[in-house]
């Protein structure tokens, strides 16, 4: 469905992003992880073309995907009806005066007759469905998360890219986010760089290593095993520890958020 | 600790601070038109062969106010009978020539090394440089996210509603960072006498 080849990218003289290659089937879910600067919300950017990369080439069903290829307007209609990608602030994706103009500007925009209509099921489906004559930009941080998922999910797109879809969200909220995605039936890539919640999000991960190369494709359960993966991709780390009147110093993993 | 006099580097970025404090001052009291064509002038050629990037820079960025404050002068101007071309003339060669002196400054000096003197000033750069950052990253994440959410060209007002979305997010988190940064410099000592 999407594939990757030989991806790289620069910002100026910084390496951003370094060979990149590999393909996402239909259905799967798969998590994106990597230390902070590891190039995971660039990757998504150029999956969804908006990025041009400095090198190699994103194909999307056979299409070739880049700025310049969706200059097309049937191809960039035909590809943003189907892969949509969740920025990691919500805010920059929030623009219209009401929550239910926010969720039905896809649809409207498609010239859909029934968008307002699917506006509300999705409202209702994410539990805002309170707020629809409401301005986005007073909601919480959980709350804005939500209605930037159902503004996409009112396309029914088939392929999902979630740029850190926890970041915001207070622990209530990421265990119902967790439900929430394995309910879908769509393709879904993931960034975190929350290792606990890696194996709820996919069972396939991607692993971005410092030199901004893929350091690990395979199973979550592998890499979180693999102790000098971890240390390599900067995701484990060795500090001294307290455990009652005991203290040693051990690697470990933490929860980021 | 070490003297910021000695780098020869930071005496240049000094220097070039300076010279670009007077550039700025001249452009500000000079009302010849002759004068700012040939400061302009003077600024292109120190560009080398970044000339005509930094002139369609400089246009583009502009234009929109030039465009707008020369219209309204050309309506007073009409409206009272009185020739606006030297005004109109001297108007914008000073606000190009201003953009131009500083887009060039900018790209040549190093801001904290020409600073380094004075650890309130590199401060003060510091923040403002970490906002500006913070703002251009975000400036960009608004543009794509327009672009990603759209199937189809969006249109002008669409248009109008994200840059306003992204105004009013800039000035919330202006005044959030502001205040935090005042915090931070407080709990530093940075206000203390």
């Amino acid at each position: 469905m999407l594939e990757l080849t030989g991806v790289s990218h620069r910002y100026g003289a910084a390496m951003v992003l370094k060979e990149i290659s590999f393909g996402v089937e239909a259905g799967e879910k798969v998590v994106l992880l990597g230390a902070n600067g590891t190039g995971k919300s660039t990757l998504l950017k150029i999956a969804n073309g908006l990025i041009a990369p400095s090198a190699g080439q994103v194909r999307y069903r056979g299409e070739a995907i880049s700025p310049g290829a969706l200059r097309n307007a049937a191809r960039n209609r035909r590809f943003r009806g189907r892969a949509a990608l969740l920025f990691q602030n919500p805010d920059a994706m929030l623009f219209n005066p009401t929550v239910l103009d926010e969720i039905a500007f896809g649809p409207r925009q498609l010239g859909l007759a029934d968008a307002e209509e699917r506006a509300r099921h999705w409202a209702a489906a994410l539990g805002v469905g309170r707020h629809l004559d409401r301005p986005p930009f007073g909601l919480s941080g959980g709350e804005k998360q939500k209605v930037c998922l159902a503004a996409l999910l009112v396309l029914e797109p088939e392929l999902l890219l979630l740029d850190e879809p926890a970041a915001a969200l207070d622990p209530r909220s990421t265990g119902w986010l967790v439900d929430f995605l394995a309910g879908l039936r769509c393709t879904v890539i993931t960034t975190t760089h929350n290792l606990s919640l890696a194996p709820e999000l996919g069972r396939r991960a991607l692993v971005l290593g410092e030199d901004h190369g893929l350091l690990h494709d395979g199973g979550v359960e592998a890499f979180l095993g693999d102790r000098e993966r971890l240390l390599a991709a900067n995701l484990m780390h060795i500090h001294r520890h307290r455990h009652g009147l005991v203290e040693h110093r051990h690697f470990h993993v933490h929860d980021w958020d | 600790m070490n003297n910021p006099f000695a780098d020869p580097g930071a005496r240049r970025d000094r220097l070039a601070l300076l010279a670009y404090a007077l550039a700025v001052l001249a452009a500000t009291l000079v009302h010849d038109p002759r004068w700012l064509a040939g400061g302009l002038t003077v600024t292109l050629l120190l560009a080398g062969s970044g000339a005509g990037g930094l002139l369609s820079r400089v246009l583009r960025t502009v234009l929109p106010f030039n465009l707008a404050v020369s219209m309204g002068y050309l309506m007073l101007a009409w409206l009272r009978t009185e020739p606006p071309w030297q005004t109109l003339l001297l108007l914008n060669l000073r606000v190009l020539l201003l953009t131009a002196i500083t887009f060039l400054f900018v790209r040549r000096v190093n801001l904290f090394r020409a600073l380094g003197f004075s650890r309130s000033l590199t401060y003060l750069l510091g923040l403002a440089y970490s906002q500006a950052l913070t703002f251009r990253r975000a400036h960009e994440d608004f543009r794509l996210a327009l672009v990603s959410r759209s199937p189809r060209r969006p249109g002008l007002m669409d248009r109008y509603r994200v840059s306003a979305a992204a105004a009013s997010w800039y000035l919330e988190k202006a005044l959030a960072a502001a205040r935090e940064s005042a915090q931070a410099l407080r709990s530093r000592g940075f206000f203390d006498a």
